[in-house]
């Protein structure tokens, strides 16, 4: 399960790393769409990629956007140490 | 898949030819395919384009509104100065309680990928002399679109699978040109469209080496899949994307941006010999933000 939340989390982190800070801010959330997709994904892996693309469809021009985080509390599980399962 | 995604070839297909056929009156019935056939893509663009107009101005409605939460942001910046993140967050709180929000969210890109991946599938059908949907994109067309060339390079080529040595060449101009685009457009936008943020220069130039070879690097390796075609409907979409902003940005900035106080200080300067009247809550507004000049009038003296 761990390795199925590494895989998916992979290019979320590449595009914060690489692509994201090349763009202009437009994400209408705080956190942004691609940290609320990790910190899901790290606490709930395959329900976590549902939750997060709820998320990007609920970021649309029709949406006020706001706070919104994805686990009530701080992630408890460092997403970096997942690394390690790979 | 591909027949779940039967419409959206359909429709890009339709309007492909519409446009080759109608393009047909003006130069010609059987002259000029290759024109004809990137005009075609080119339209494409503009009716997608055009349909997002109606998003593009709301969001214009909206960051206008920020005019009177200017105040406030000041306030929250100030408050939460050495703390990004709370300044964000806070950010957010306040345009969701104002029900108005100046970003502009992934679904004007997200809104394109549908179209951009059927018109990936199309122009591979025409490489592969394979029509999608027949009754629309006839053999005639088929073969007419498979040997269509834009500066020379078959429109339905990739550079991966590519006959002529002017596909790869007119892959890499593309390349290029859809790099340069993109960055020139989201340099635009970070130093003269956002409303200032308390990120530091370092940050941004950071930034700004990131971008300078992340979207080479980006087009390059998906741009060699895709064909000419594809790489034109992008080039155009980014050109459209750049005009849209460029526009905005000198005539309609967001309150708060360094453009804004450019174009207030222009109408301020204006304001004495042009017709171009400035409310007087404007131009104050431009005073309190130019931190070049200062105007005496302004100081508040207490004794």
């Amino acid at each position: 399960m761990k390795l199925f939340r590494a895989i998916v989390l992979t290019p979320i982190k590449f595009y914060q790393k690489w692509i994201s800070p090349s763009l202009a801010p437009r994400c209408k959330y705080y956190p942004s769409c691609s940290q609320y997709a990790v910190d899901a994904i790290s606490a709930y892996g395959v329900r976590g990629v549902l939750m997060a693309t709820w998320r990007v469809v609920r970021c649309n021009p029709w949406s006020h956007g706001g706070v919104d985080y994805a686990v009530v509390q701080a992630p408890v599980k460092n997403p970096m140490n997942l690394k390690g399962a790979i | 898949m591909d027949s779940i995604l039967k419409p959206l070839y359909y429709a890009v297909s339709w309007v492909m030819t519409v446009v080759h056929s109608a393009l047909g009156y003006v130069l010609g019935k059987d002259n000029h395919e290759s024109l004809k056939w990137t005009l075609s893509i080119v339209s494409l663009v503009i009716i997608i384009r055009v349909l997002l107009i109606p998003l593009f101005v709301k969001q214009i409605k909206s960051q206008r509104a920020m005019t009177v939460l200017q105040p406030k942001m000041k306030e929250i910046q100030k408050r939460h100065k050495d703390d990004r993140q709370k300044q964000s967050e806070e950010m957010m709180k306040l345009y969701k309680e104002h029900k108005t929000n100046p970003l502009a969210s992934c679904f004007p890109l997200l809104a394109q990928a549908p179209i951009f991946y059927a018109l990936f599938r199309v122009l591979n059908g025409i490489a592969n002399n394979h029509s999608f949907v027949p009754g629309v994109i006839t053999p005639k067309l088929l073969q007419s679109a498979h040997d269509a060339k834009f500066l020379g390079a078959p429109i339905a080529e990739s550079f991966l699978n590519a006959h002529i040595t002017s596909t790869k060449i007119v892959t890499v101009i593309l390349i290029v040109f859809m790099s340069a685009t993109t960055f020139t457009t989201q340099r635009q936008l970070m130093v003269k469209g956002m409303p200032k943020m308390d990120s530091s220069n370092n940050m941004m130039v950071q930034q700004q080496k990131i971008m300078l070879y992340v979207f080479p690097i980006i087009f390059a390796v998906s741009g060699v899949n895709f064909p000419i075609g594809v790489l034109i409907y992008w080039s155009t979409t980014n050109l459209w994307t750049f005009g849209q902003q460029y526009y905005v940005i000198k005539r309609n900035p967001t309150p708060g941006s360094p453009a804004y106080e450019e174009l207030q200080k222009k109408r301020g300067i204006s304001d004495g010999t042009g017709p171009d009247v400035v409310s007087p809550e404007g131009m104050s507004e431009s005073e309190n933000q130019s931190r070049q000049r200062q105007q005496p009038k302004k100081k508040k003296r207490r004794r």
